[in-house]
């Protein structure tokens, strides 16, 4: 039994991998509320709106329990695992939305959500799902909701930071894995956003309420906080589930002068070169043996050829920088598909880090990206010349996720690179396709190169010398 | 034999256990007060926007979207 290292939060139970399946052990302390959220229909309800993961009993003998099993669960396996510093901002607004819709949906069935913690949303494709089965707790009458402190800092801290301030701040949840603590989201925010109820009431007057009692004497003293502790209808906390709803449904964010219509149309090719692209990529990819689990395009942009390559595997996670060009790719997905493509937030010259608990509670894009191949297209010389890594060591970073790899080369004459070296010294003499097919053939063998017709620039399907040897 | 009576005792206090909600995370004092303060104001401004909508429906108005997407009756009782 291979127990997650971030699962040790919640005594209820924990989530363990066997054989590489993920499996959920149900604790004894937990049968009470596991058996009402199984039998109120409350599971069922969830299930049939496609919010919550689906799972189911199991009795292996192979695995042996630990101590205060009650029961061993299967949950549907999640593809690939992300974490919402690598989301673009509607992806945190539908996982806090559905995580709302969770709670609501749970008091119509005497239960609550007893954390709102974002890494409990996981994404399918372009689908948000709630994957932690064991969240649900009775709801009892009078009590206030336990985990507002934790939805506020989690979902609605960062997404009006990203809305009011920057896009970028989002990333200060890498190094805040509670969440952004609401002292420092109020501090940041602009004055505007006190003039609005919601935002007022549940950022800057929770962040005061929180200072005031943090100070008080009466924090240490259980007797007199029983005593203040508010009791709630269920009516009026409803309410404030649906005014935590209308404050995130009316958080916008819009990039300065851009309409997300001309962003899908931007491109550096010609029509012509892009099909010829298109062309070359598919039969790159064709002549990869299938099937093909999952792929990782890296430095995606919107995705166009992520969905060329989606075509021919099971999971594509298709990634980029650039927070616009990646919240484009969600709301098209979301809209239109394809299902199989996982759009993220990833900056490949420092990927998202292991972070919490001895580092290891999330882990570092480096142990979670292995797959089956990865798309680089368009993003060498940004790797090469924009972060000055050298060949070798971006094709050892790319042989370490993957045992195929689709690569483009973007040579010197070609304007991208023109326009980085306009302002630079150019320092880079082993930047030439003779040069980037030495150093990159001792880790790799190119397998098929293809210049693309009306550019300058040529594809490469390259298998990794490890495996070819092996063979 | 011990196995089982440590299965009887889990079980016994699983069901003992008061009506208290099994809570893990510190909801901090500040959170669980501004809650009883807000609570007031949001039900008050859920009942009368719930009326508005009843007004407005009468001239062939459409309510907008229920953002929490659950079957909230019209007194607002989940």
């Amino acid at each position: 039994m291979d127990r997650l290292s971030a699962s040790f939060r919640d005594p209820s139970g924990f989530v363990f991998s066997h054989n590489g399946i993920i499996h959920r052990q149900v604790n004894s302390r937990y049968a009470r509320d596991y058996e009402q959220l199984m039998e109120s229909g409350l599971y069922e309800a969830l299930i049939q709106k496609q919010w919550l993961i689906r799972h189911e009993e199991v009795q292996e003998s192979a695995i042996s329990l630990g101590p205060g099993a009650y029961k061993l669960l299967r949950p549907e396996q999640v593809p690939y695992i992300s974490y919402p510093y690598e989301w673009c901002f509607s992806q945190l607004k539908d996982a806090a939305l559905l995580t709302l819709k969770i709670a609501a949906k749970a008091l119509q069935y005497d239960m609550m959500l007893k954390d709102a913690s974002a890494y409990n949303v996981q994404f399918l494709g372009s689908r948000p799902l709630f994957i932690d089965t064991l969240s649900f707790a009775p709801y009892v009458e009078g009590e206030p909701w336990i985990a507002y402190r934790q939805f506020c800092q989690h979902f609605l801290a960062p997404l009006a930071l990203m809305a009011y301030v920057d896009i970028s701040v989002a990333k200060l949840l890498v190094t805040q894995i509670d969440g952004i603590p609401l002292a420092t989201a109020s501090r940041l925010l602009p004055l505007k956003t006190r003039l609005k109820s919601g935002l007022y009431s549940h950022l800057h007057l929770h962040a005061k309420t929180q200072q005031r009692f943090a100070d008080s004497a009466e924090e240490t003293n259980t007797r007199a906080l029983e005593d203040r502790k508010p009791r709630i209808s269920k009516k009026a906390l409803r309410a404030i589930l649906e005014s935590l709803a209308v404050t995130i449904s009316n958080l916008k964010w819009r990039p300065p002068k851009t309409e997300w219509g001309e962003y899908y149309a931007q491109t550096n090719y010609s029509p012509g070169a892009a099909d010829n692209k298109a062309n070359v990529l598919r039969q790159l990819i064709e002549s990869i043996p299938s099937p093909l689990a999952t792929i990782h395009d890296l430095g995606a942009n919107t995705g166009v050829y992520s969905e060329i390559a989606a075509a021919h595997c099971r999971y594509l996670v298709s990634q980029d920088i650039d927070p616009i060009a990646v919240e484009a790719q969600y709301q098209k997905r979301r809209a239109s598909g394809p299902k199989n493509i996982l759009p993220l937030l990833q900056d490949v010259t420092a990927p998202s880090p292991a972070i919490g608990w001895r580092n290891t509670e999330r882990d570092a894009f480096t142990k979670r990206a292995h797959c089956d191949a990865v798309l680089a297209l368009a993003l060498v010389h940004h790797l090469a010349i924009t972060n000055n890594t050298p060949l070798g060591d971006i094709a050892a970073f790319f042989a370490d996720l993957a045992p195929y790899l689709i690569i483009e080369f973007v040579p010197k004459s070609d304007s991208q690179v023109k326009r980085l070296l306009a302002t630079r010294e150019d320092i880079f003499p082993d930047y030439t396709e003779a040069g980037f097919e030495r150093i990159f053939g001792e880790v790799f063998v190119v397998e098929c190169k293809q210049g693309v017709a009306g550019s300058d620039r040529t594809l490469y399907l390259m298998k990794r010398r490890v495996d070819t040897d092996k063979n | 034999m011990p196995r089982l009576m440590a299965i009887v005792i889990t079980f016994s206090c699983a069901t003992l256990m008061s009506g208290k909600a099994f809570a893990y995370l510190d909801p901090g004092t500040g959170s669980m007060i501004l809650q009883g303060v807000i609570a007031g104001v949001a039900l008050a401004w859920f009942t009368i926007k719930m009326y508005w909508y009843k007004i407005t429906s009468l001239f062939g108005r459409k309510p907008p979207e229920n953002l929490l997407d659950d079957d909230v009756n019209q007194d607002g009782e989940p």
